[in-house]
């Protein structure tokens, strides 16, 4: 083996042998997570009567702008363009 | 004249997606409701159903856009991406890209990151817990063995690299989150997506781990993955911390 190869082989070696109480906190890393509602197939979030408007959308939709939060992102508001 | 059945679902399809197609019309019953409106109500039923399920996936792109621009913004994507199969959690594959081309969005440069991470998240969420790889089942693989082992990630993990600080962005974006602002020329971040048992989660990766991850990712052994990594890079810290996160699939 070359010097690398060892060096890597020990690194590695050592990462499966830490200590356990080492190991458990891993378990409790902070994530960020994230809990689904579960998403039905034959209906969404809206009632299965959602959109039985007879009109399709309005067309001023397309140039409606950006009004979530990206107003807290500095640097990342929109103009309409 | 009605068309035949096969030009019949081939217009309805180009209506459904948003096109004008008259001709429709006279192969669709109209009675109290005439024909054409019925059309525009299965129309709408259809593009509002699939931007629902978009809203869904993609609840962090919606945050950041407001619920018109959203609306918009989805409804542009259906009318050319109708689905392609029966499962909406498996809808929207293609969205992230579609946003990065998104003409009225071109003011926010990391959207189409944003997009990339809820679809990461939404993925991992429907991907099995199946087993994790655990640093117990590697201990007694000789050292040779260990060097040339390839690792495969676990379902549902996936690294989202972006230019910008994403994980702030996703932080500021969630409901309750904290008044106060992000610096969007703030360094990017590298996030590891993650499958838990009952839940999606991303951590903060280093850029030496991201590299790490991705060498693993595109099948390079333990030994090339870590050789590949550039700069300052504590092995043995970053690959016991993958380990315990259960980033990758038990050995087959």
């Amino acid at each position: 083996m070359t010097t690398t190869r060892i060096a890597i082989a020990s690194a590695l070696a050592a990462a499966l042998v830490l200590p356990a109480a080492a190991q458990a906190q891993g378990n409790m890393e902070k994530c960020y997570g994230v809990a689904k509602a579960g998403k039905n197939d034959c209906q969404t979030a809206h009632s299965s009567c959602a959109g039985t408007s007879k009109k399709d959308q309005q067309a001023d939709a397309w140039i409606s702008v950006p009004k979530g939060v990206c107003e807290k992102l500095v640097g990342g508001k929109l103009s309409t363009g | 004249m009605p068309l035949a059945l096969p030009d019949l679902q081939a217009a309805f399809a180009a209506h459904l997606a948003g096109a004008d197609r008259p001709d429709l019309a006279a192969g669709v019953l109209g009675d109290a409701i005439p024909s054409a409106a019925r059309l525009r109500v299965y129309r709408h039923h259809v593009q509002e159903s699939l931007a629902s399920a978009l809203a869904a996936t993609f609840p962090t792109v919606q945050a950041v856009v407001g619920s018109d621009f959203f609306r918009a913004l989805a409804r542009a994507f259906v009318a050319e991406n109708l689905p392609r199969q029966p499962v909406l959690a498996e809808y929207g594959e293609d969205f992230p890209a579609f946003v990065a081309g998104y003409e009225p969005a071109r003011g926010l440069p990391y959207l189409a990151d944003v997009a990339r991470l809820d679809w990461a998240l939404n993925a991992a969420f429907h991907a099995s817990t199946d087993e994790r790889l655990a640093a117990a089942d590697l201990a007694a693989l000789p050292a040779d063995r260990l060097l040339s082992l390839r690792l495969v990630l676990a379902s549902g993990t996936a690294l989202v690299s972006s230019a910008h600080p994403l994980d702030r962005i996703w932080a500021a974006s969630q409901p309750g989150a904290p008044e106060g602002t992000v610096d969007l020329d703030a360094a990017g971040a590298h996030l590891l997506v993650l499958r838990r048992p009952d839940d999606a989660a991303f951590v903060v990766l280093s850029p030496p781990e991201a590299r790490f991850v991705d060498g693993i990712a595109l099948g390079k052994t333990l030994e090339e993955a870590a050789a590949w990594v550039d700069g300052e890079f504590d092995l043995t810290a970053g690959f016991a911390r993958l380990l315990n996160l259960g980033a990758f699939a038990a050995l087959q």
